[in-house]
């Protein structure tokens, strides 16, 4: 709880003493006071931290002298008072005296000073309070202060974030301070689930990343800012395109659908963080056990995102800041073709290979007029370029005694890497937080409001990346006509027409976030919160498809279709919300308690037409309405979820801590029966170092801390209304006699369908050594998710779509390390490195297994492995000739040569089959890692982020591993050159053949763990080398601060797989949807190369604070 | 707040669905809609010796042509999967349809033949390519899926033919049907589904029976379209001849497989099935001789000159000259170095090339209508009576009682349609064997039924496959001298009748239901 002052301060006007005359019945005490000071014209001095003015007294004082009415009065309360000239000071008996010398009269002084940090630079913006009072001001530019005081000797507080907070006691005149930086975050306050903790309390696994730790990055939205600050938060980007989505999970996989965690900001679940200017996020916590997540139970079991949003201070000046990135960003191909004729050499080796009596494509004098002529620009070089992105924020904060405020603005234009009509995104964020206090009532009002503008090619980036690389060097763009050219691979469109003339597709999505919190302190311990919040998305999609013509044929957007998607979506969250607070001496007591519910409607329709005008796109002459056009009903999704939560945490001299936590939730997606999931959690922790036992070990190890927890959480994230059978009607679905009919497709029930929980048992120590510069934390942990909600794997032979059951469980286990180190007095470095790991397992499927596969690649699900294993052939080398041939185990059915791969057959039985398929590795990132290291000196900054995967297998299948694949290629990728030949029998790959041989599919449409790659990886996420002024020199030019830095972003890289950006994955986490697939789904090429490269970012950044 | 009893609004729920007739038949139209796909119906020509998919592995083809496939197939889970997903809607529909109030028995006992026929054709489809399979007649459960086993494929059988028997009592002829009707299931295609399935059974007295059957008028009226080419012209849908078709709707229910299938310079994106050689070389001479016959007059070297007129209907060959939408015609090139416009030759046969592996491209189906990228309506037809008329004197002629009426109502009729005129190809003979006869009736089926899905099953019944779908497929005569005669070698195929008669139980399935097992060999 934050500390609460309340000082009631008096005029003196005379010291004549009156007789008093005071009859009341259970009138707070404060009324009394009152009433005393207006009767007798002294002043009550006394904090309210003290003296518990609501506590009801009855009196019957008549015609008392003024003295003994105090005593009357005070004495029975156990306050002790003082008399001082026109004053009367009140303090609880045994306090020590406000005053320490009363002999001395009061009188008014003034106090000035500067404050320094340890290196003498001033420090603008500190806090200098008078202790237990509201009366302080803030250090201007160069650090000065100036108080006046009322009195002989006041302490002062000297507080600014970061630094350790000083008391020290005057008599006026000049004190200078030098403030220490903080080296302990113990003390931190941290935001948790319906409200804040100080850190030392916690005892749940919460760990909070700080606003610093996100600055000075080229990055364009919170996650991607987010990667390696945390251990266990795995974020994964499947695809780099502007506007492109990231996959987020915390600790690793625990269900088999979807794995995404709850998000909330600023207390409203729900929000959708890549919306968020990351400039404007104050801290972010992630809550990861059952102990801090409890409270969230109802979507919990994935962890929880909280994230805070910044706020203005109380009594500080304003402050006008100003953030500027500007980068380019480079994409980065790591694949390249051979030459043109190496390419048609080795194309006809492929053919010669598959059959010897069939005839090379190309002919000796092709080959040597090519080698003549020389290659043209590759194609994927030829739509990608270098673009510019550019962050820009201003921010203004600031507050007096009752108002805090913080407005804020940015803008954010990253261009998307293809060539064309600017394609890329804009985004520009508006926010406006604002608090203030009405006697015992506080408010506050936080408003954001975002519009984003994302403009994409109107055709599929994966299908424009395949078929650019997919096309050897030796045909041209485009012919001194300036025609684009199509030939034997882009065989319908070319690539860069499509971008520079095919058209595109617009994104404008406006998205208000407000929430709006009354809180009334009704005494001293008990508050009562409301809180109403909630978003408003308006998202609006137009696709323009332009006609292309290319030559010799080909022609792209015929139909000229023009698509407007319009969808709004309302969340609504209330919450009512009561909190208690009680300290009884060494015992703190805290009790939280409320309702909330949160409502969702989305309604959307798409008007799709087709043959539109040529030039505007409008309709025209013969322009039909596409079928596929739906109405704003056919797009209405309802969701309710009614909760009603609890929490009650109990210390005793911060050493011990103890807390529960309790959720119930009905959830619309359930049937009335199953509706309600009840979601307890408790969780405990013990302070070591508070204990008097300890004090010898004190000088070391400052801080120990053991926590403990045990919980259930819930997971309710599938589509709503599956606990009906449902009946959709598709229009057009047949025809008779050239009239269209409609059809109906069904969804039989599942009743029963109810929540899906997950028990968590966490443990954790956080250790400080060395004065807390060393600070770290362990925790491990273990999950049992159960009644995962699946659809369950079921045979063809049932013949229809399946709804969600409740079924399957899955253990998953893991541990977090992080540790952080702070150094230096001229020379500042802090250290910080975290490692975390998750492994799962597959406990209880009912027996079932399920395989899925995306082409070659085959993931299975069953008891006893790890989520989505692949699963696949195990090579054995190559064979290497004809009597290796004879006697190993062959695929029925293929006549293989030597060069081809040979597999091992499991289960011995002398034929290669499904049979012999090995579990081939777990897809999922294993050791995840961060490593940060700054340094500063003077005014010059160095900082680094390296981030990184220890562990993980990623397939990865397409043209990328098969030279030539299916034909649909035409090139040989030079790192494929490592293929068997007689003299090469340890190749990398197998022989050369071409597309339908049995050497081919032996080699390569057999999923094996020829595609199976080394996924680990350590990256330099992030560089920064930046310099500040000094502050006299900043003065002098107007500002408080200046920054300058260069930052690069994924400037190195060391990988296992060579050719493909290591951090792309095959998987999708399922953004939003409750598909059961969606943790395979390969649609963004992620696992064949075709994914919109991850690019490079240098940049020039400049913070500026006024 | 909102409140937890939400309705859904763009479903209904089983609250308020069967309350209309309306509503029932669109669960009928959807089983109309599973009943087949163009994608099957095109190539499944390429898993047959007429026709080569050489780009990519459309439906399956190349990989069960060359041999090269496993349970773990693609094309085998989808085609379970959506037979099996027709039978559910049938299942579903029979189940329910008693609860719709206000629907006039008429219409109900109509509708539910209807159905029944749907599922009995999904049936026929399944057993055909995999033998035993699981067979219910009501809806099942996840867990019965679980569990079920195969019933053997003579049972299956048994129970189509039941079924075409009582559903041909109950549905209206083609004729009675009102014209917005037509494509719906007549008491005609019940009988002629009849008849396919006796004849893939080889029950030949049972084929001829059914075959007369619809050579009268009990079952409606059918004949001979007057155009062989007609029949597959949009402006000829629903004619005389079409007995069971899958219905499309131009620019509603449209598809657009000549993308990948007519010549590169009208139009196709690449070429993803060609017809083959041996299929053009089946095609007789005007005079009815076949190519190697002595006498016939056919020249290697001008091979495309005074052949069966079918040929020019169904295949697009070097120097064609392709009728355009605006009448127009236009010549294709495929000779490599032939195209006048060196800088285009996009038919050109080229190994390697996007172009068409065998020199050929296809013409039957082709739609003048269709729109951008071929996109056609274009109804498919499954049954015509062109094809009753060949399992009637195939039937006959098995029975031994093929002669010189039979051969004119049938055989001759089929080619004076086609555009025969010279005697020597419309007369009968009286001095062909009955092995004679079955090569000319086996070879007049494959060229009047070419490029319409039905090759594959002939070869699987006649047991010929591994004949014919084994060693080197060849193209035009484009290619090497030195090599088979120049004739392209366009793919080397391997056909094993140990196993490749059936299609594997698919390997997911098996991994779901322990009690499927597994046909012989697999």
């Amino acid at each position: 709880a934050i500390d609460h002052h309340y000082t009631t301060r008096l005029t003196v006007t005379e010291t004549q003493v009156k007789s008093i005359d005071l009859v009341c019945q259970r009138r707070e005490l404060s009324w009394v006071i009152a009433s005393l000071q207006q009767q007798s014209g002294f002043a009550f001095v006394f904090s309210d931290d003290d003296i518990d003015t609501r506590q009801k007294i009855s009196l019957n004082i008549q015609h008392q002298e003024f003295k003994e009415s105090l005593q009357i009065i005070f004495t029975p309360l156990g306050i002790h008072f003082e008399m001082l000239n026109d004053k009367v000071l009140l303090r609880k008996d045994g306090a020590t005296t406000l005053l320490p010398n009363p002999a001395h009269a009061l009188v008014d002084g003034e106090v000035h000073g500067r404050v320094t940090d340890e290196k003498g630079q001033p420090i603008p913006g500190v806090t200098v309070q008078i202790k237990n009072t509201s009366k302080g001001t803030v250090t201007d530019a160069q650090g000065y202060y100036t108080l006046k005081f009322t009195g002989e000797q006041v302490v002062l507080q000297i507080s600014y974030l970061g630094y350790d907070k000083q008391e020290l006691a005057t008599n006026g005149g000049t004190l200078n301070v030098q403030l220490k930086t903080s080296n302990t975050t113990l003390n931190d306050v941290v935001v948790v689930g319906y409200g804040t903790q100080r850190r030392v309390t916690v005892t749940g696994a919460i760990d909070q990343v700080k606003s610093q730790q996100l600055e000075g990055r080229p990055v364009a939205n919170t996650m991607q800012a987010l990667q390696g600050a945390s251990p266990n938060l795995i974020i994964q980007q499947p695809n780099a395109q502007p506007g492109a989505a990231v996959n987020i999970n915390i600790r690793g996989l625990s269900t088999l659908g979807d794995n995404t965690p709850l998000v909330v900001i600023d207390g409203i679940p729900g929000g959708d963080i890549n919306l968020l200017n990351p400039s404007d996020i104050d801290n972010v916590s992630v809550l990861k056990d059952a102990g801090a997540a409890a409270i969230y139970g109802s979507r919990a079991a994935n962890g929880v995102i909280l994230v805070t949003t910044k706020r203005g201070s109380k009594t500080a000046k304003p402050l006008v800041t100003y953030n500027g990135i500007l980068s380019v960003t480079q994409p980065h191909i790591l694949f390249h073709p051979v030459k043109g004729y190496e390419n048609m050499m080795l194309r006809n080796e492929a053919v010669v290979n598959a059959n010897p009596n069939q005839q090379p494509i190309y002919s000796p004098d092709d080959i040597a007029q090519m080698k003549e002529k020389g290659d043209e620009e590759w194609i994927l070089d030829a739509i990608l370029q270098n673009a510019l992105q550019q962050n820009h924020n201003l921010s203004v904060t600031g507050g007096n005694d009752k108002t805090t405020y913080m407005v804020s603005a940015g803008y954010l234009n990253q261009a998307n890497n293809f060539v064309g009509p600017d394609y890329g995104l804009k985004r520009y964020n508006y926010r406006m937080n604002l608090t203030t206090e009405i006697g015992r009532f506080k408010f506050t009002s936080l408003l954001s409001y975002t519009h984003s503008d994302l403009k994409d090619q109107s055709y599929d980036a994966g299908f424009l990346m395949a078929d650019a690389e997919r096309t050897p060097t030796y045909y041209a763009l485009k012919d001194s006509l300036g025609r684009y050219l199509t030939n034997d691979v882009l065989t319908e469109f070319n690539p860069l027409g499509i971008l520079q003339h095919g058209g595109s597709s617009k994104n404008d999505n406006d998205n208000l976030f407000g929430s709006f919190t009354g809180e009334l302190a009704v005494t001293k311990d008990l508050k009562l919160r409301g809180v109403l919040g909630g978003t408003l998305n308006a998202n609006h999609r137009f696709i323009r498809v332009q006609e292309v013509d290319f030559y010799p044929k080909g022609t792209y957007g015929q139909n000229r279709n023009t698509d407007d998607y319009n969808e709004k979506n309302i969340f609504i969250n209330t919450q009512l919300l009561a909190e208690y607070t009680k300290k009884l001496g060494n015992h703190n007591i805290y009790v939280l308690g409320g309702f909330t519910n949160e409502s969702f409607t989305k309604r959307s329709n798409e008007l799709k037409l087709k043959y539109t005008d040529p030039d505007l796109g409008t309709p025209t002459t013969g322009t039909v309405i596409d079928p596929g056009s739906t109405n704003t009903n056919q797009g209405t999704t309802e969701t309710s979820l009614n909760s009603f939560i609890g929490r009650a945490s109990y210390s005793y001299q911060d050493r011990y801590f103890a807390e529960v936590d309790f959720r119930a939730d009905a959830s619309s997606k359930f049937a009335k029966d199953h509706r309600w999931g009840y979601f307890p959690s408790i969780s405990g922790g013990w302070r070591i170092s508070s204990e008097k036992f300890f004090s010898r070990f004190a000088n070391t190890i400052n801080e120990l801390k053991l926590r403990g927890s045990y919980g259930v959480l819930g997971n309710q994230n599938i589509q709503p209304y599956q606990y009906q059978t449902t009946y959709t009607v598709y229009n057009n679905m047949y025809g008779f006699n050239n009239s269209p009919v409609s059809g109906t497709g069904f969804t039989f029930s599942n009743p029963d369908v109810t929540w899906e929980k997950a028990a968590t048992l966490d443990g954790g120590v956080d250790i400080g050594v060395f004065n807390n510069k060393l600070t770290a934390s362990f925790d491990y942990f273990t999950k049992l998710t159960s009644n995962i909600l699946l659809v369950p794997p079921t045979p063809g032979a049932y013949g229809g779509a399946v709804p969600f059951y409740n079924l399957g469980k899955v253990r998953n286990q893991g541990w977090e390390f992080s540790i952080h180190y702070r150094t230096g007095n001229q020379v500042h470095q802090e250290f910080g490195f975290n490692i975390a790991d998750s492994h799962n397992e597959v406990i209880y499927l009912d027996g079932q297994q399920y395989i899925s596969s995306g082409d070659e690649m085959q993931v299975i699900l069953k008891e006893g492995l790890p989520y989505n294993s692949y699963i696949g052939l195990k090579r054995d080398g190559y064979f290497q000739n004809l009597n290796d041939i004879q006697n190993a185990a062959k695929p029925a059915g293929l006549d293989v040569s030597p060069g081809d791969i040979k597999f091992k057959d499991k289960n011995k039985d002398g034929v290669i089959d499904d049979n012999d398929r090995y579990v081939l590795g777990n897809p999922f990132p294993r050791y995840t890692f961060g490593f940060n290291y700054n340094i500063s000196w003077k005014g010059f900054d160095l900082g680094m982020l390296i981030q990184g995967v220890g562990k993980r297998a990623m397939f990865i299948r397409g043209e990328l591993v098969e030279p030539f694949h299916y034909n649909y290629s035409q090139v040989i990728y030079q790192h494929q050159l490592d293929y068997w030949r007689p003299d090469n029998p340890d190749a990398r790959y197998p022989r050369l053949a071409a597309n339908g041989s049995a050497s081919n599919t032996n080699n390569f449409r057999r999923g094996s763990d020829l595609y199976i790659f080394n996924g680990a990886y350590g990256r330099l996420k992030n560089l920064q080398l930046g310099y500040s002024l000094p502050g006299n020199v900043a003065q002098h030019i107007g500002m408080k601060k200046l920054r300058v830095y260069l930052t690069g972003q994924n400037l190195l890289t060391i990988s296992g797989v060579k050719f493909i950006d290591p951090e792309s994955t095959e998987f999708k986490n399922g953004q939003g949807n409750g598909s059961q697939q969606n943790n395979l789904s390969v649609s963004a090429g992620g696992n064949s190369g075709r994914a919109y490269p991850t690019p490079i970012y240098y940049g020039f950044g400049l913070d500026a604070t006024f | 707040c909102k409140k937890l009893d939400l309705a859904p609004t763009d479903h209904f729920t089983d609250l308020n669905y069967w309350t209309s007739t309306e509503k029932a038949s669109q669960v009928l139209n959807t089983a109309y809609s599973q009943m087949m796909n163009d994608g099957y119906f095109f190539y499944n020509e390429g898993l047959s010796d007429n026709a080569f998919v050489g780009r990519g592995d459309n439906q399956g083809a190349l990989s069960i042509s060359n041999g090269t496939y496993d349970p773990s197939l693609g094309r085998l889970k989808d085609e379970w999967d959506k037979r099996y997903g027709g039978i559910k809607t049938v299942n579903v529909f029979l189940e329910n349809v008693d609860r719709v109030p206000d629907m006039s028995d008429t219409l109900r006992n109509r509708m539910k033949a209807e159905a029944r026929f749907l599922r009995a054709f999904q049936y026929f489809q399944l057993y055909t390519w995999f033998g035993d399979v699981p067979f219910f007649t009501k809806d099942i459960t996840i867990a019965e899926s679980r569990s079920i086993a195969r019933t053997p494929r003579a049972q299956v059988v048994d129970f189509v033919l039941k079924e075409m028997d009582e559903v041909a009592a109950l549905l209206p002829t083609k004729q009675q049907y009102d014209a917005s009707d037509a494509g719906r299931i007549t008491s005609g295609a019940a009988i002629a589904l009849k008849a396919r399935v006796l004849l893939y059974e080889n029950r030949w007295a049972d084929v001829a029976t059914a075959c007369e059957q619809l050579m009268g008028t009990t079952y409606g009226q059918y004949g001979l379209f007057n155009s062989y080419e007609g029949v597959f012209l949009p402006q000829n849908e629903n004619n005389i001849e079409d007995i069971l078709d899958i219905q499309y709707v131009p620019e509603y229910r449209a598809y657009s497989d000549y993308f990948d299938l007519a010549p590169l310079s009208v139009g196709a994106r690449d070429n993803g099935m060609a017809p083959l050689q041996e299929l053009v070389d089946d095609y007789l001479m005007t005079n009815g001789k076949a190519i190697g016959e002595t006498g016939s007059g056919y020249d290697e070297n001008h091979p495309y000159q005074n052949r069966d007129p079918r040929l020019t209907a169904t295949i697009v060959y070097d120097g064609y000259a392709w009728k355009k939408p605006d009448g127009t015609t236009q010549t294709i090139y495929i000779k490599p170095g032939s195209d006048p416009d060196q800088s285009k030759k996009l038919d050109e046969y080229g190994p390697g090339r996007v172009s068409s592996p065998t020199g050929y491209y296809m013409r039957k189906y082709y739609d003048p209508s269709g729109g951008n990228n071929f996109l056609s309506g274009l109804n498919l037809i499954l049954i015509r009576y062109a094809d009753v008329l060949l399992m009637y004197a195939e039937a006959k002629n098995e029975l031994g009682q093929m002669d010189a009426t039979i051969w004119n109502n049938t055989i001759a009729a089929l080619r004076k349609r086609a555009g025969f005129t010279d005697p020597s190809a419309l007369n009968f003979n009286a001095g062909w064997s009955k092995a004679d006869l079955q090569t000319i009736i086996r070879r007049e089926r494959r060229c009047e039924l070419a490029m319409e899905g039905t090759r594959i099953f002939d070869l699987r019944r006649w047991k010929t496959a591994e004949k014919v779908l084994n060693g080197w497929a060849h193209g035009a005569r484009f290619g090497d001298p030195a090599i088979d005669n120049g004739y392209i070698r366009a793919a080397q195929r391997v056909f094993n009748a140990q196993k490749h008669y059936l299609w594997p139980v698919p390997r997911d399935e098996r991994a779901l239901d322990p009690n499927l097992g597994q046909n012989p060999n697999w």
